[in-house]
């Protein structure tokens, strides 16, 4: 690596941490309740957290009781998990991109979303929403083996195969997900809204289900130099050492849990997967090892963002509307860029 | 060193390639060619097990290749494909780098020794000046020469080339291809070749593929021959003898082949080079020639000898003996039809056409291109000779076309005497 673009790596990385360090507070602070630093922050943090480990109550550390409840309780976890899912959406997207070598590709692109989508509506139709994440979670990972047992022939799946294969499950999923839609009668509002994606029912259940995605997020930085070469192609990577078929599999493996575990927590949210690569790639390059940590903070700064947003000022619209509505314009500002180059 | 025996492979359970056998010994530089569709790529992809075989074994210094794994394999056998498709605007040195991967372990970084076997690599290549630069930016024949570097920093026994330079321009191709050649005895390269003048002249030996099979193997001058030419690509082609390196140079011709005049038997007297392309034309059809005197000074001699035209010669500037004449005289009757070019004429090879004189048997045309004529450079200098052979009443032609139609004529008229 040149060492102007190791310079630029260091700062990026160190400039996107700080960022995501301020935002974590800011958002712990804002909502529609506004709870100033000092009532949140304890004056003895260390005592604190030894409490804490030890299992005991750290009640007595905050002055103001309201404030350590809406803080701790409801937005913490919150706040944690639109880091965690921002930041597997975009690891997922880097994954997505580099192995169909294509940066138009997303994290739902082999039917992740749909199945998603499908799973979750079908517990609200006919459980009454119980076990929402899970069946979203299984709809999800449900849905990318499907695709990729259909794609394989030979024990080979061509990635335009699995492309359009991805297409046309998703198109499958998306009829039953409409015919449910369809039936529903009350729960529709309820399908609704977890499809737009937000993340107002998060609970602490749901971080510790989101922990999965940094364990995700390291093993594909793990992959990062196969995935490198793969991005160039399949027999290329094949003449370099790479087992490629093998490599495919635990590639889709990894992201589609790490992309189920993020729709199970807030739904499909779009635009994150996307975007935040795109735009990570023309900061610091194509080079999946440097992609993959600085689009994952950038991606879980960005949902961060949109999410204190739209819980502080814009009441509660779902946050998956936010990501969108920001979202493509500055994809087609992205187009347009590229088309003049 | 690298021996392929008995392959079968293809696609969808159907063989492409069947019962290939040749090998590559070591430092060699062995070509296949063959039209489109005769397989060379498949045979490459399945050396390179990129395609599954089914049937027969490629070895590696005795050991099959089939048993190596994947990253063992990427140490001893690397590939430049015709293009790699760069979607991603990597880095030179990132790309050439990626040739150590099947060196490094998941965690294990890149060392000091990987940096040195990376930079002379791209030395080689000489594409050490783009290190830092983005490998969308640079040139399709400097991308070329990163992908060679990056294929020798994989340190390989054997490098394939899959059309390695079909895309660029004839310097690249030359440059890229002296580079691949001058690697020497440590790697032995295996190519597919479109173009058969470069594979003639960098390859140890060619492997000529048709159907999915091995034609013929040899050096060269050995596989790139007239009669293979015309039976594996069905075109016409000279071949002749690059004058600088003795490799074959193969001058594939447009023109329509005159088929008619097969088993025709013509002397052709020329010099200075005025018959060599009817010798390459007729040879072609079949006809059986016979031509002479020449001198071996001259460009039709050479041509006489590469096409093994049977040629009566007298050294330069020497006289037409006698003897010479009567075996001239020999070959004029043995002749359906003797065509003679338009030429300069000197007292050295006036008996040339003295002797067409004094057979009758014969038809003789003479063949006149626009822009050719006779030039008396005899003493007497009044083209005096010519009115002694325009006297007998021969057509005179001035296109190949007429020639060929003249000529067809006689050959016919003659098959109806025998037949009387």
């Amino acid at each position: 690596m040149p060492e102007t673009s190791r310079v630029r790596t260091i700062s990026v990385i160190t400039v996107l941490t700080t960022m995501l360090i301020c935002a974590f507070f800011f958002a712990l602070s804002l909502g529609p309740t506004t709870v100033p630093f000092a009532e949140f922050i304890p004056d003895d943090p260390l005592g604190m957290f030894a409490t804490l480990f030890s299992g005991g109550d750290i009640t007595k550390f905050f002055s103001d009781q309201t404030s350590y409840l809406i803080v701790y309780s409801i937005r913490l976890p919150r706040v944690i998990a639109a880091i965690l899912v921002g930041a597997g959406l975009a690891a997922a997207g880097v994954a997505m991109q580099g192995l169909f070598r294509n940066s138009m590709a997303d994290p739902y692109i082999i039917g992740t979303s749909a199945g998603g989508a499908f799973g979750a509506a079908f517990t609200i139709v006919f459980m009454g929403g119980l076990f929402l994440p899970v069946f979203a979670f299984l709809g999800a990972i449900g849905s990318t083996f499907l695709v990729y047992a259909i794609a394989t022939r030979h024990g080979r799946a061509s990635v335009e195969t699995l492309l359009l294969t991805g297409i046309a499950i998703s198109m499958f999923f998306s009829s039953i997900l409409s015919f449910l839609m369809y039936s529903a009668g009350k729960s529709l509002h309820q399908i609704v809204f977890w499809l737009m994606g937000g993340f107002w029912n998060v609970s602490w259940n749901d971080v510790w289900l989101g922990l999965l995605i940094p364990i995700g997020g390291i093993l594909l930085i793990a992959l990062a130099r196969d995935l490198n070469i793969l991005s160039l192609g399949e027999e290329d990577a094949l003449h370099l050492g790479v087992n490629v078929e093998q490599f495919k599999r635990i590639l889709l493996f990894i992201s589609s849990a790490v992309t189920a575990v993020a729709v199970s927590i807030a739904g499909s949210i779009g635009f994150i997967g996307l975007i935040t690569p795109h735009v990570m790639r023309l900061i610091v390059g194509p080079d999946h090892r440097i992609l993959f940590p600085t689009s994952m903070l950038a991606g879980g700064l960005f949902l961060l963002m949109a999410d204190t947003l739209t819980r502080s000022f814009l009441g509660e619209m779902p946050v998956g509307v936010i990501t969108s509505f920001v979202g493509a314009p500055f994809f087609i500002l992205l187009l347009r860029r590229r088309m003049r180059a | 060193m690298i021996d392929v025996d008995d392959l079968c492979a293809g696609y969808g359970g159907e063989d492409i390639i069947r019962e290939i056998a040749f090998g590559a010994g070591k430092g060699e530089f062995v070509g296949i060619i063959g039209p489109n569709g005769s397989g060379k790529t498949t045979l490459l992809k399945a050396i390179s097990r990129v395609l599954d075989i089914s049937g027969g074994v490629v070895t590696l210094e005795g050991r099959a290749l089939k048993d190596f794994g994947q990253k063992e394999l990427a140490r001893v056998v690397s590939v430049v494909p015709q293009e790699t498709a760069m979607n991603f605007s990597y880095i030179v040195g990132d790309i050439v780098m990626m040739g150590r991967f099947p060196y490094k372990g998941r965690f294990t970084k890149e060392d000091a020794d990987d940096y040195r076997i990376v930079r002379e690599a791209m030395e080689v290549t000489n594409v050490a000046h783009l290190k830092d630069r983005k490998v969308t930016e640079i040139s399709g024949g400097e991308r070329q020469r990163v992908i060679i570097a990056r294929a020798l920093a994989q340190q390989p026994k054997v490098i394939l080339l899959d059309e390695a330079t079909a895309h660029l321009d004839i310097n690249h191709q030359v440059e890229i291809l002296s580079i691949i050649r001058d690697l020497g005895e440590a790697v032995t390269k295996i190519g597919v070749f479109h173009d058969l003048n470069l594979a003639a002249e960098f390859c140890d030996r060619i492997v000529l593929m048709s159907e999915g099979q091995v034609r013929a193997i040899g050096t060269p001058a050995e596989v790139l021959t007239m009669e293979h030419l015309r039976d594996e690509y069905g075109i016409t082609a000279m071949v002749q003898t690059n004058p600088v390196t003795g490799r074959p140079l193969i001058v594939p011709l447009s023109e329509e082949v005159p088929f008619a005049l097969h088993g025709a038997r013509i002397h052709i007297i020329s010099g200075g080079g005025t018959g060599a392309g009817l010798m390459y034309m007729l040879t072609a059809a079949g006809c059986i020639l016979t031509t002479g005197v020449l001198s071996p000074m001259d460009s039709d001699y050479a041509a006489a000898k590469q096409l093994g035209i049977p040629c009566i010669s007298v050294p330069a500037f020497a006289n037409i003996t006698t003897a010479v004449c009567d075996e001239l005289g020999a070959y004029l009757d043995e002749a359906d039809v003797i065509i003679l070019t338009a030429m300069p004429v000197g007292e050295g090879n006036l008996p040339n056409i003295q002797a067409i004189t004094s057979t009758r048997r014969s038809r003789l045309v003479l063949y006149v291109p626009p822009g050719e004529e006779f030039t008396d450079c005899t003493p007497a200098g009044d083209n005096s000779f010519l009115a002694a052979i325009r006297a007998a009443g021969c057509p005179v032609v001035s296109s190949r076309n007429e020639l060929y139609l003249e000529v067809e004529r006689w050959v016919n008229v003659q098959k109806c005497c025998k037949c009387d």
